[in-house]
């Protein structure tokens, strides 16, 4: 996920089947009274297509307007990766009726914030202001979704790639293990697959975007009809949606976008690779293909990850950070796109052990799990922090607006979070045993990174292939 | 709080008012904002408790949460010796691995089946052990913490795991550009001799004992400096209630201890410090010297200086290197408050190839604060709008409640800060701002130290002429 400007990531941004975390009991099941998880909201679609989801909330005298775009990086195309995110820098140059740096001057210089944010399947942008700066936020949303082709120039163009090149150097190149995540979707999927490169893209490609590439994408994406405009905050519904109509309703409906399917990944065998990094010390990513977000088995795989790894009595955790003491650290966890997913597993050796040995204790761990299923109190604890997790989160208009937008966006119902939810609570030790059966096969990435010059340290060194610092990769799995 | 609003009159109330409004509307014209909302400053209730510690409680409904902190004040500055840094992170930590009644898997999964999870840090100035829980699950956790931090065992051997994991985490840091920046800069403004300047090292890590933990945790740990912060789906009496029952075994003692800092050396003339770090393909900056401590009269002054130099996305620094040079992905600059001598710091990430265009322009930013370009009418009505708009973020959840209400204690500010707040900031001048950058931003006496690719970097730095450059190693130390 790549954000125009340095913040901490929103908690909930993406789906929250990812977040894995618990409630609460002790020996005293279910009939506790909970919480009720809701967040009230009303939804409409304006005449252009553009949906509208607003919540009221008057806790604190501030709103968050988030404005999600159906578009991100797997739209793109061989030689032009990085351009969604590239797009989203565009977005804060300033459009036809408002110039370069207003937006700025009335969002964060107004005691507010402002930002944007791409990942593989959209790009979305928020301001959060106090609440009388609500139509001004809204203004500006509508005449850059409107008239930002307007004022689009090359040299704008070239600032912003300058920059956004900048942030792949701070967060990728010049961070130890910082390509480790562009070198596992390369080598997941295979070469074209619209999840095989990664958000930010390749130096070389933002050098290729042109300003004909940005006008017809805008034209293309940035359209009413594929977009999500959510409100929360102390709103008066009434008069926000007379500015909602007053500013977006002039905004043109888009041409249809047609979306091709996309497919989850099956790898037949497994892929070992070793990179040589500036690093200090070697670490072990293993990764396996699994599904997205609207497959039933993500709740599962969830709460899977959260019986290997989340707290001290988890599986990989109790037994290599506690018991043999052979790592320093470990995770294992599902991520989820709106098409693909993969779950994967970190871990960091102690000293004395070697990543050869802590695949194969780790491997036999996932082995046990997978014949004996987890137990009930196991299902539990990976579920007992959900409800605190919720309420806790429902302090944020923007953390709301996010769950409602992605709600809306991936399963067509911005309640969807509830779904979520439940669905996870619900997950049985059955479910686990079987998911784990079901994806954690053969067919996965194993790559070792490893200090410069000491390629031996990976695990299994003699069956892993050296991946280079240049290297274009794309040579990943089949597609179902 | 909330209700559920009718669709179909929402859909009918759109289509009615669409056309007509978007035929006639001026979008060159920026809507004029209503009037500022009020800003509703929570009230809490300031007690003791039996054994001498403050109690603060903010009742919040609205939600069933409630949010917990024990914060002590004085802290690793206050508290470590020069010999045994790390031995603070060291006890909090031990404070997982077990109590009396319960091991350290008893008690894990016992916080873990509440869901919720109890904090533990000691900060340079300050610490705080703390929770946020639902309000059925608060008095369970509370119990849990009382027990943490009443009864912990520091069984030796989990010393030694986290021991080793610590060195692990040490190595992993000393490979980011970032951490090497930080850690150099604070050694170049406050030399080794000042808790400043100090850092963990490997040296630390392994020094420190079991004994010290048991020692560190008995002596800082202390009622007579502790302020318990509640805030939520609770009033006093119930908050006072819960924390007496299970924290009766916390016996009177300690104070607050003094913040006396050794001298900090004497300023140098303005130099770049030069870390090498071979094939970076960023040059990271730390540019600054010792700023004032947080009860200056010139704080506000300063928040107005720094919000127009550096301290938002349109800041000059930010729009300069950033956004119209492209040199950077993000610069910003700010003081870090405290009762002692915190820094002034400017920096970001700049690439190689610009390390010396990009030093240029930090230099003509400050030497433009200091007058060269001078502050315009719209910069300080900006600054004054977000200083005061910004207050309601400190007060949207519990624990930001929390937060901002014990750090008026901590730091000794009176009660009513906040009611008074916006005349405070409204009342600063251009020529406050004026008079406290060429007061704290001393351009004559400037640290600037960049880490990077010294073999491509040195030359062009060099050939800036803006200030003689020593080379420096990981830790600081001249070459």
């Amino acid at each position: 996920m790549n954000t125009r400007f340095r913040l901490p990531l929103i908690a909930l941004m993406g789906l929250a089947l990812t977040v894995a975390t618990p409630q609460a009991q002790q020996a005293k099941p279910a009939a506790r009274t909970s919480t009720p998880i809701n967040i009230p909201f009303e939804q409409y679609t304006l005449p252009n297509g553009l949906r509208v989801i607003l919540s009221q909330d008057k806790a604190t005298p501030t709103v968050a307007v988030n404005l999600w775009y159906h578009v991100g990086s797997k739209n793109e195309e061989a030689g032009r990766t990085g351009f969604a995110h590239l797009f989203e820098h565009v977005m804060f140059t300033g459009s036809g009726n408002i110039p370069y740096g207003t937006h700025d001057k009335l969002t964060n210089g107004v005691g507010g914030s402002n930002n944007g944010t791409t990942d593989n399947d959209r790009t979305l942008y928020y301001e959060t202001v106090p609440a009388n700066y609500l139509e001004t936020a809204i203004w500006l949303e509508a005449d850059r979704m409107g008239y930002l082709l307007d004022a689009l120039d090359i040299a704008k163009l070239n600032a912003q790639r300058d920059i956004v090149k900048n942030e792949r150097r701070q967060r990728v190149d010049n961070q130890p293990y910082g390509r480790v995540g562009e070198i596992l979707s390369a080598s997941m999927y295979p070469q074209g697959h619209p999840y095989s490169w990664s958000v930010i893209g390749s130096m070389e490609d933002l050098s290729a975007a042109s300003e004909e590439d940005v006008k017809s994408f805008f034209r293309l994406y940035y359209a009413p009809n594929n977009a999500i405009l959510t409100i929360v905050g102390d709103i008066d519904p009434a008069r926000t949606k007379q500015w909602i109509t007053k500013y977006f309703s002039g905004v043109e409906r888009g041409k249809a976008i047609t979306r091709p399917g996309i497919e989850p990944v099956n790898l037949s065998t497994e892929k070992r690779l070793v990179y040589e990094d500036k690093v200090p010390l070697p670490r072990l990513h293993v990764q396996w293909p699994t599904v997205g977000a609207r497959h039933p088995d993500v709740f599962a795989l969830s709460v899977l990850g959260s019986v290997l790894s989340s707290g001290r009595t988890a599986r990989l955790t109790k037994a290599l950070v506690y018991d043999k003491q052979a790592a320093a650290s470990i995770g294992a966890f599902q991520s989820t796109s709106e098409d693909v997913g993969e779950f994967s597993l970190t871990v960091t050796p102690r000293a004395g052990s070697t990543l050869t040995s802590l695949e194969q204790e780790a491997d036999a761990i996932i082995e046990k799990l997978k014949a004996e299923g987890p137990t009930t109190q196991e299902l539990q604890l990976a579920t007992a922090s959900q409800e605190l997790q919720f309420v806790s989160g429902l302090q944020s208009n923007l953390g709301k607006s996010n769950q409602l937008a992605d709600g809306a966006g991936y399963q067509n119902n911005p309640a969807y979070y509830r779904t979520a939810y439940d669905a996870r609570r619900a997950v049985t030790p059955g479910d686990v045993k079987r998911v784990a059966g079901k994806y954690l096969t053969k067919g996965r990435v194993v790559l070792s990174v490893v200090p410069e010059g000491k390629p031996e340290l990976a695990a299994k060194p003699e069956a892993s292939q050296k991946v280079g610092p240049a290297d274009k990769l794309g040579s990943g799995g089949e597609v179902n | 709080m909330r209700r559920h609003l009718s669709l179909a009159c929402a859909l009918l109330l759109t289509l009615a008012t669409a056309a007509p409004i978007a035929q006639q509307l001026d979008r060159k014209k920026a809507p004029t904002p209503s009037r500022i909302p009020e800003l509703r400053v929570p009230t809490w209730t300031s007690g003791k408790l039996s054994n001498g510690a403050q109690l603060l409680v903010a009742e919040r409904r609205g939600l069933p949460l409630i949010s917990f902190t024990i914060s002590f004040v004085g802290g690793t500055n206050q508290f470590e010796t020069p010999d045994k840094l790390g031995v603070a992170a060291f006890t909090t930590a031990m404070m997982r691995e077990g109590t009396r009644t319960r091991d350290a898997e008893a008690l894990a999964l016992a916080l873990q089946m509440l869901g919720t999870n109890v904090g533990a840090g000691v900060g340079d100035e300050s610490g705080s052990v703390s929770f946020l829980a639902t309000t059925e699950t608060f008095a369970p956790t509370l119990e849990i913490l009382a027990d943490m931090l009443l009864n912990p065992t520091f069984p030796a051997p989990a010393l030694e795991r986290l021991r080793a994991q610590r060195l692990i985490a040490l190595a992993q840091q000393n490979a980011q550009p970032g951490f090497i920046g930080d850690r150099v800069f604070s050694r170049v403004l406050y030399g080794t001799a000042h808790p400043f300047g100090q850092t963990v090292d490997e040296s630390s890590i392994k020094a420190a004992t079991r004994d010290d933990v048991a020692a560190f945790h008995k002596a800082y740990f202390q009622p007579g400096r502790a302020i318990v912060t509640v805030v939520g789906d609770i009033d006093t009496a119930g908050a006072k209630a819960a924390v007496e029952k299970v924290l009766s075994g916390w016996t009177a003692g300690g104070a607050k201890p003094p913040f006396t800092y050794p001298a900090i050396p004497e300023a140098r003339a303005t130099a770049i410090y030069l870390v090498d770090k071979p094939g970076a393909k960023q040059s990271v900056f730390n540019i600054g010297l010792p700023g004032p401590p947080r009860n200056t009269p010139d704080y506000m002054a300063l928040q107005v200086m720094n919000f127009i130099l550096g301290g938002h996305f349109q800041s000059r620094l930010n729009a300069n290197i950033r956004e119209e040079k492209g040199y950077s992905y993000g610069v910003n600059s700010g003081f870090s408050y405290g009762k002692g001598p915190g820094p002034f710091r400017a920096g970001g990430d700049v690439v190689s190839e610009k390390t010396d265009a990009g030093l240029v322009e930090f230099m003509k930013e400050l030497r433009g604060i200091h007058g060269g370009r001078p502050i315009t009418d719209e910069e300080m009505q900006t600054a004054r709008e977000t200083l005061i708009q910004r207050l309601p973020s400190q007060f949207s959840s519990v624990t930001a409640i929390g937060s901002t209400i014990t750090n008026l204690y901590v730091q000794d500010l009176p009660p009513d800060y906040y009611q008074n707040y916006a005349k405070a900031v409204s009342a600063i001048t251009k020529d406050d701002v004026l008079r406290v950058a060429k007061k704290y931003v001393d351009l004559d006496h400037l640290n600037i130290v960049i880490v990077g690719d010294r073999k491509s970097i040195e030359g062009p730095l060099k050939a800036t002429g803006i200030a003689p450059i020593v080379v420096l190693d990981a830790d600081g130390v001249q070459k």
